[in-house]
């Protein structure tokens, strides 16, 4: 990283570069506008989101919207739950892609190539097709209403994505490290453990993310696959907050704001880390 | 007061000619033995105060098998912020204290996404044995499937508390599967402030006092209707409710149900009618691309004179102070009154609790399921999300003015035709809701709506 | 087929006997196969075998050969051929608008402005905010009566341009595009801006000695590197076009008129709402096989250009 602060710009024109801050700086503001709304449309009512304050200040900051939000939804649990599920899941995805990417390219085979187009098949599969056969299996299985439901279909959702990016990260670790860890006389596994996982740290971050995104807000699995509101996510349980023919929006708001902010202010903690980590993947390209 | 609605609420139910689905389904004569008890209102009272007794009464024939412990599951839509979340509750915590050795888990999910999810679990036989479903096709295709358990044993029962007329909607060739809750009509909502502006008093009554009321209304600057494009069945509220007082209850129920051709001149003149009150700007322009969240919220506060939709409203317009006084509600005016007439609705029971075939203690459920309907039923109707399909019972006084307006509509009523996109199959109904859309949208006229229809649909 | 991503110049690692590698490649990929076979694969077949059947998702199904794949494509009353044409604008707009732009961000973030940390963090934001939200805010700003761009075009005395955004057949497909291109700029942003930081810093300051400018370095240093990058963008916003699901349900619920219809929806719309599994199965098939032409179409032409 040091390398990059030896160039600096040369010759800018300054009139460039103050427009091309002027645009940075309005793109900024686009992409933060959304959180302003979010927060200020959970302390309103129906009456202000609907027409009289669509995006000023709210004029009662409602925060009963919290606690109802809170009472009526249970959004703690949930968020509980949603924690519990996306993090296994990540690892789990983490695991079994790291270890397939492996076999596929540090190990010489034959169908190497072939198991590699194999998983990418998995980025073409569009959720709601599976959404009844992964049912009926689970079903027959009884493995209905457990975390393991939905974290299992969402390992695999997102497997595909995960060998992906490992694969990118894999190929830039130099193969003499293989060779000298088999020289010390580690086998596959050994290697596998000793100098690859380490190695690979820099790829948790994207792919967390990666499938953090997937996992964290997914509805369709978790609305299908889980009966019992005690292994309820937060995704179905902030539609829980919409009746048949009238809605309160605000408590709604606070439950979007719930399930959202966390992560904001994680990614805010972690962003010089995952910027490092995206680069770090993209040395090679 | 307080009897007089009953009654009216009873005879309503005994002059209804209610739509059955299933086209082969038994249309179910109204019990003469019943028509008495209507008549004179104080045997109907005390056949209620009576229902006490009834239910020790049924206690011991049932016992055998029913004292010991056993735990039921049940889906249904009445979530945390649902306008029938308290009838709900407050039904369950009766029939705990009523039934302690049933064990009841229930869970609520939200009215779209339950579509799918009940479904899934009908493809997969993991339904719960008793779940919440619409009446009509949605039931139709899982008793066709075999799925549902049928209640005919059951509602033997209940027969005297539970008219029979208003199992039609979930009877399938000539057996009942269903336990219907509150039902609904379509209403005409009309916000009696503008209307004064525009110097009415009162919701006009017939078809010409209503159209200059609503010219009157534009000439004052208000607009008279909204109605939510985005979502097609809000606009069926409106179309639905013009054609059939355009071509009368029956002809529309026989092309809703029974196999008549849509290609009939008096459906395309009353989509005409429909599109002729679209140009003249009766409705908000805005509407095509709103939600129906946004156009009650417009409603409510004020920007439109009439709203036509469900009854359900009846109970967040009267929970809202602001908004209760201003607010009466009534139904849509006789277009061609050659075939239509007052009394001719759009709605019916179409709420319904249905028991798993796959139950393994399905008939004990069967008898759950009908005596939770009842009570939703009963704490519904006190809560204003609807009417009774249930003979009412005990103090009905403290039901809100609007909901009591709507049970003088319906004990008057003459037929009610149930609403379309739920008494068509699944996928005819997806076609017909398509085609209304394009109606509201001016793509089609009155013409191409009844050719369309009729070469898509049969 | 996926070499590309295969980059690996593999080397021999020493053999033990043929049957203990063996033993080991399995159990490496074993905990991944179970996952892909018993989650994803699984599902496709029955989908390809549904998809030869008339069944509504509980009756028992009649074989009808091809039919469903006949009619996707001649009844018009499904509506496949307009989602299909939908999802490709919105490929389309997401290759040559978003990904340049994404471009553009990255490579002006890469030439270490001030506060380029900053800017990175913020423009990856709208990717961790739920549709949810975003669907709210774009329809809060499309309102025919309250509405920003509305109430922006009257300011600017534009009122005929306005418009029922979501509501208006002409301009109801815009109104989905743009949030849904907007939504990850940032995501595809963060890719490259990682491939332009890896550009070696001596590669560009020899361009830059030999006179080349700013956008030259990028034209002819930068953007050869990333191309690997830029292909795996490519390859993940046309799929993830054709696969476009949330915004739409919430902007314009495929309406006015399916004049917004985008696969997904019609997907769902057949397995769930008009119980026509069948069909449902049918358009699942074609999207997968027409995410997996993409992808390999793509990845040829990229091959193509790179000598």
């Amino acid at each position: 990283m040091q390398l990059e602060e030896r160039y600096t710009l040369k010759k800018s024109n300054p009139a460039v570069k103050v427009l091309v801050y002027i645009l940075l700086v309005i793109w900024a503001f686009i992409n933060i506008f959304p959180i302003y709304f979010m927060f200020t449309f959970s302390l309103k009512s129906n009456e202000e989101i609907f027409g009289e304050n669509v995006v000023g200040l709210p004029r009662e900051w409602l925060f009963s919207n919290y606690v109802s939000a809170m009472n009526t939804g249970n959004m703690g649990l949930y968020f509980v739950n949603s924690v519990l599920v996306t993090t296994v899941s990540i690892f789990i995805s983490l695991a079994a892609a790291m270890m397939a990417t492996y076999a596929i390219t540090r190990i010489k085979w034959k169908g190497a190539n072939f198991t590699n187009s194999f998983f990418m098949l998995g980025l073409t599969i569009p959720l709601q097709a599976s959404i009844v056969p992964v049912y009926v299996i689970l079903s027959k299985l009884h493995w209905l209403n457990h975390y393991s439901t939905l974290i299992i279909p969402y390992s695999a959702f997102t497997l595909s994505m995960s060998i992906l990016i490992c694969t990118g990260f894999m190929v830039d670790i130099p193969y003499d490290l293989d060779e000298a860890a088999r020289i010390d006389g580690c086998g596959l596994w050994g290697t596998f453990g000793r100098i690859i996982v380490p190695l690979l740290k820099p790829a948790y971050a994207t792919i967390g993310i990666y499938a953090f995104l997937q996992c964290w807000n997914e509805f369709m699995f978790a609305n299908v696959f889980i009966s019992d509101s005690a292994h309820r996510t937060l995704p179905v349980g902030i539609k829980a907050l919409s009746g048949a023919y009238t809605t309160d929006w605000g408590p709604i708001g606070a439950a979007l704001v719930i399930a959202t902010f966390p992560t904001l202010i994680v990614y805010i903690f972690l962003c010089r880390k995952i910027q490092d980590s995206f680069i770090a993947g993209a040395v090679k390209g | 007061m307080k009897k007089r609605v009953i009654s009216m609420v009873l005879a309503g139910v005994m002059a209804l000619s209610l739509c059955a689905c299933g086209g082969s389904a038994a249309e179910a004569p109204a019990p003469a033995t019943e028509a008495p008890a209507a008549e004179e209102e104080a045997p109907a009272q005390e056949e209620t105060e009576a229902e006490a007794p009834a239910a020790e009464e049924e206690a011991p024939a049932a016992e055998e098998a029913s004292s010991e412990p056993i735990t039921l599951n049940m889906w249904c839509i009445a979530t945390e912020s649902d306008s029938n979340r308290h009838s709900y509750e407050a039904a369950i915590a009766d029939m705990q204290a009523a039934h302690p050795e049933v064990t009841l888990n229930w869970e609520a999910f939200e009215n779209e996404s339950y579509k799918t999810k009940i479904k899934a679990a009908v493809s997969a036989d993991e339904m719960p044995d008793i779940f919440f479903t619409w009446s009509c096709a949605f039931l139709g295709d899982f008793v066709q499937a075999g799925k549902v358990y049928c209640l005919d044993d059951v509602y033997q029962n209940y027969k005297d508390e539970l008219p029979v007329v208003m199992l039609g909607n979930s009877t399938y060739e000539g057996k009942h599967y269903g336990v219907p809750l509150t039902m609904n009509i379509v209403g005409l909502f009309a916000n009696m402030d503008l209307l004064k502006e525009a110097g009415y008093d009162e919701i006009p009554g017939t078809y010409e006092d209503f159209i200059k009321c609503c010219d009157d209304l534009k000439a004052k600057g208000i607009t008279p209707f909204g109605c939510a494009g985005k979502e097609t069945w809000c606009v069926t509220e409106y179309l639905e409710s013009i054609i059939e007082k355009s071509i009368g209850a029956e002809e529309l129920n026989n092309v809703f149900v029974n196999g008549a051709t849509w290609n009939n001149q008096g459906i395309a003149q009353a989509v005409d009618t429909f599109q002729e009150m679209i140009k003249k700007e009766y409705f908000d322009p805005a509407g095509i691309g709103l939600t129906n969240d946004e156009v009650k919220a417009n409603f409510m506060a004020g920007k439109y004179a009439f709203y036509m939709n469900g009854t359900w409203n009846c109970a967040d317009f009267a929970a809202n102070e602001e908004f209760k006084d201003k607010v009466k509600v009534a139904e849509f005016p006789v277009i061609d009154s050659s075939k239509a007439k007052l009394g001719q609705l759009i709605g019916g029971p179409s709420d319904t609790l249905a028991v798993a075939a796959s139950s393994p203690n399905a008939e004990r459920a069967a008898d759950y399921a009908m005596e939770l309907g009842k009570l939703i039923c009963h704490y519904g109707y006190l809560d204003g999300c609807g009417l009774p399909a249930w003979t009412p019972y005990g103090d009905t006084s403290s039901v809100n003015p609007l909901t009591q307006t709507v049970s003088e509509i319906v004990a008057n009523a003459d037929s009610m035709v149930l609403f379309g996109d739920t008494a068509m199959t699944a996928d005819d109904a997806q076609v017909y809701l398509s085609y209304v859309d394009q109606v509201y949208g001016s793509a089609i006229d009155g013409a191409g709506f009844i050719e369309g229809l009729a070469s898509d649909l049969r | 087929m996926w070499k590309v991503f295969d980059m690996a110049d593999k080397k021999t690692i020493k053999r033990k006997t043929d049957f203990k590698k063996g033993l080991d490649i399995f159990l490496f990929l074993l905990p991944a196969i179970l996952l892909f076979v018993g989650i994803l694969i699984a599902p496709i077949a029955v989908s390809l075998y549904r998809s030869l059947q008339k069944w509504n998702g509980f009756s028992p199904g009649t074989f009808i050969g091809f039919k469903n794949y006949k009619d996707l494509f001649t009844s018009g009353s499904i509506n496949w051929m307009t989602s299909l044409k939908n999802a490709l604008i919105i490929a389309f707009f997401s290759v040559f608008v978003q990904l340049p732009f994404s471009l553009l961000l990255a490579l002006l973030l890469g030439r270490k402005y001030k506060g380029e940390r900053f800017f990175l963090t913020v423009y990856f934001m709208p990717v961790l905010i739920s549709t949810v939200v975003i669907g709210q805010l774009w329809l809060k700003i499309y309102n025919p009566d309250y509405g920003i761009l509305n109430r922006a075009l009257a300011a600017l005395g534009l009122a005929d341009w306005q418009h029922v955004w979501v509501g208006d057949p002409k301009t109801a497909l815009g109104s989905v595009v743009v949030p849904t291109i907007w939504q990850y700029v940032g995501y595809h942003m963060l890719l490259m801006y990682a491939g332009v930081k890896g550009v070696s810093p001596d590669l560009r300051e020899a361009a830059m000695l030999d006179g080349a400018t700013n956008w030259q370095v990028d034209r002819y240093v930068v953007i050869p590197v990333i191309k690997p990058i830029i292909r795996t963008s490519v390859i993940f916003a046309v799929t993830g076009s054709l696969k476009t699901y949330d915004l739409v349900r919430i902007i314009t619920n495929a309406g006015p008129t399916h004049k917004t219809e985008v696969p997904s929806t019609l997907l769902e719309d057949m397995l769930f709402l008009r119980n026509r599994y069948g069909m449902g199965s049918t358009i699942s098939v074609m999207l997968i096989i027409l995410c997996f032409a993409f992808a390999l179409a793509i990845t040829a032409a990229f091959k193509e250009k790179e000598y």
